[in-house]
């Protein structure tokens, strides 16, 4: 959860009375911070003014303690009241007036206390359960009697912290751009990764084909290997060009060494994912030994969690994948909780896909050749993700690098 | 009828004889139960009181008093008036609640347009409110709360200018504050906090400084007639710097209802209290903290 933070609301001649500047210089003497949400200058020297403050406390101790203060000075807390819930009058469906959430931290009023949301996730209905707790629930999970919050009285977004001075976040603050130091930016990335493996985060890497294609399997397999990534999301096209280049030594046909193309290698991909349906799963293929190294290879070997998500115009499709696209969302809902950071590379649909079920807290970092992708990510909403415009080979390589 | 100069209003006010005054419930530093109020000197004082407001030249109107009520008294603090308007008073502490009717029914018998302050702020009238120079300078934190300014200037019509109270002892702005005429006023700045001294500082063109005997003396808590200054008490020092500043003083003792904590303002409401209506030409709210040569102020009304 961020810090505590609640809206207060001053009304009157607060600025010849200088009340303002007080309730202003009050709220950063006590270590707290303050959002001004909106002023209203009276129009006439009789008419009086109000201003509504949004104001972050470094923890609850000083923000009730501000609470009193600020009230001595006619900064009143606005009062949200009680989340309203509605029961969902069908499996699958929301009621009218639901309440849509982001993926920010959010609590609940409850009781008169705030409870925290347990999973934030964008796009979603809040269902509240019996004993008081607050999940967030997308729509075709609602069972019919659900209680869901309709309305915004009662439910609370914090924002994520500001990134302040000379934090592990300063370089997160600017736009995605390709005019970035790539080498010094990889190594704040390798540091992340450092810093949240420390704490026991878990790592999750989300590939597009474009991995295999670059070369950058090896890598990212031994990456795997080493235990630097704890999940993987992928596609049909990243799981089948990994076999493909660690059995036939091409990507899509085309070789990853110095050979020259191979006759027929269009073909190679359909070949190995027949041969992967003929033994029923990748790990089956592993267990015999038709696959033997690779990305699919150090998953199965070492028991990391991958979900592979289907789509349309999948070959094959390999056994292993989610061919219901809402179960494999849900799959991949599933392996959220404990990812603290999340690499997307050079994938776009399932970059998007995974930002939809992240919470706002776990650091994205989004690495594509083509700055449109990192833009489409943080305009549906993963607001978290930093951009790196580079080639994914490169970046893994690098990456490597610095991990070692 | 008003002298040129004056304050435009202080020619008419409400009073409540002692019949039932007393320190029965302690409520302020000044009160302690077991000092007796010698009731017949208190009376004596109070018609002295009226008697010194009336020779200056004002009327003053009779409150009915009532048993169980010894604060009635403290007219003052009855609420806050302006152009025909009343805004009774929500007492902070519960012994003084019940006045409240009694000065509602006075103001509606007197065909005062009574209006009340919303639930849950405190705001004690005149006693923390005083007119000048077009706004009401107005105390808080003892007594009042600072939350009431808002309402109190839609309900009055005029800014209030909320100043922060710094020392228990005046818990009422009226202890510490008292304007004289359009550009002088006895000021306390040691009693209120920095951001109300640099307001009071802004807005008073010509402050008279009170030192803290004269403060404790209650010389703040005076009633002004024209240019005469009605006061409790007043040190020689006092008295020669505002006779020299061309006001008559004249002191008149009240001190068995200092046994209670007020003096003379405490004891008057001043009913012909009028700030002018400001249209919407009138300056708004600034940025900047008001000018000490800020707008003339407004012609007397009363």
């Amino acid at each position: 959860m961020g810090r505590p933070s609640e809206v207060f609301e001053v009304d009157g001649h607060i600025i010849d009375s200088l009340i303002l500047a007080k309730v202003l210089d009050v709220i950063l003497d006590a270590g707290a911070d303050y959002r001004m949400l909106d002023v209203e200058i009276g129009r006439t020297n009789v008419d009086p003014s109000r201003a509504r403050l949004e104001v972050t406390a470094p923890d609850d101790g000083t923000l009730a303690a501000l609470v009193a203060e600020l009230q001595v000075h006619g900064a009143n807390r606005v009062a949200t009241g009680e989340a309203e819930t509605v029961a969902a009058e069908a499996d699958g469906v929301l009621p009218v007036g639901f309440y849509s959430t982001t993926n920010l931290p959010t609590q609940v009023c409850l009781g008169g206390s705030w409870v925290d949301v347990e999973n934030p996730e964008m796009d979603c209905g809040l269902v509240l359960t019996p004993e008081g707790r607050a999940r967030t629930l997308p729509m075709h999970r609602v069972r019919k009697g659900d209680a869901v919050v309709t309305g915004c009285s009662g439910v609370r977004v914090q924002p994520l912290d500001r990134p302040r001075g000379a934090s592990p976040f300063e370089f997160m603050t600017s736009e995605v751009s390709s005019e970035k130091p790539k080498n010094l930016l990889v190594g704040q990335v390798a540091d992340r990764i450092r810093r949240a493996k420390a704490v026991g985060g878990r790592i999750l890497a989300v590939c597009g084909p474009a991995v295999i294609h670059t070369g950058a399997g090896p890598c990212l397999a031994s990456l795997v290997r080493a235990g630097t990534v704890d999940v993987l999301f992928a596609g049909n096209g990243f799981a089948a060009h990994d076999i493909e280049s660690n059995v036939l030594g091409t990507s899509l046909g085309m070789p990853l060494t110095d050979r020259p193309a191979a006759e027929g290698g269009h073909s190679n991909h359909l070949r190995v994912i027949n041969e992967v349906r003929r033994r029923g799963s990748i790990a089956a293929a592993v267990a015999d030994g038709y696959v033997a190294s690779g990305v699919m290879y150090e998953c199965v070997t070492r028991s990391v969690p991958f979900v592979l998500g289907g789509s349309l115009r999948d070959d094959g499709p390999l056994p292993d994948v989610l061919t219901d696209v809402v179960e494999a969302a849900d799959a991949m809902r599933a392996l959220v909780p404990g990812v603290a950071v999340a690499l997307m590379l050079a994938s776009t649909l399932h970059a998007i896909a995974t930002g939809n079920v992240l919470p706002a807290g776990v650091e994205t970092f989004c690495v594509d050749i083509n700055q449109a992708v990192v833009t489409k990510l943080t305009d549906r909403g993963s607001h978290q993700a930093l951009g790196i415009v580079t080639d994914v080979g490169l970046f893994l390589q690098t990456l490597s690098d610095h991990l070692a | 009828m008003t002298l040129p100069g004056g304050l435009g209003w202080g020619r008419r006010f409400l009073m409540c004889p002692p019949e039932h005054f007393g320190v029965l419930y302690e409520i302020n530093p000044w009160m302690h139960r077991e000092v007796t109020v010698d009731l017949d000197r208190a009376r004596d004082q109070w018609d002295g009181l009226v008697a010194t407001l009336e020779e200056a030249g004002a009327r003053v109107e009779r409150l009915e008093p009532q048993p169980g009520l010894p604060d009635l008294v403290f007219t003052a603090n009855a609420g806050m008036v302006n152009a025909g308007r009343f805004v009774p008073s929500r007492f902070r502490h519960p012994e003084r609640g019940p006045e409240v009717p009694h000065f509602v029914a006075w103001f509606k018998a007197h065909g005062f347009a009574v209006e009340e302050l919303p639930e849950g702020v405190s705001h004690e009238g005149a006693g923390d409110s005083l007119p000048f120079r077009g706004v009401f300078l107005s105390g808080y934190r003892y007594r009042s709360d600072a939350g009431a300014h808002g309402p109190l200037s839609r309900l009055l019509g005029a800014p209030v200018r909320p100043v922060e109270l710094a020392d228990p002892r005046l818990y009422h702005l009226d202890l510490t504050f008292c304007p004289l005429d359009q550009r002088r006023a006895l000021v306390a700045p040691h009693c209120w906090d920095a951001y109300g001294r640099r307001v009071v500082e802004a807005l008073v063109p010509e402050p008279i400084v009170l030192d803290d005997d004269d403060v404790l003396a209650f010389c703040a808590n005076s009633v002004v007639v024209g240019n005469r200054i009605v006061m409790p008490a007043c040190p020689p020092p006092l008295g020669r710097r505002l006779e020299a500043a061309g006001f008559e003083v004249a002191v008149t003792p009240v001190d068995e209802f200092v046994k209670a904590g007020g003096a003379c303002r405490c004891l008057t409401l001043a009913l012909d209290v009028a700030l002018p209506p400001v249209g919407p030409t009138g300056r708004r709210e600034s940025g900047a903290p008001p000018a000490t040569s800020g707008p003339a102020a407004p012609p007397p009304t009363g």
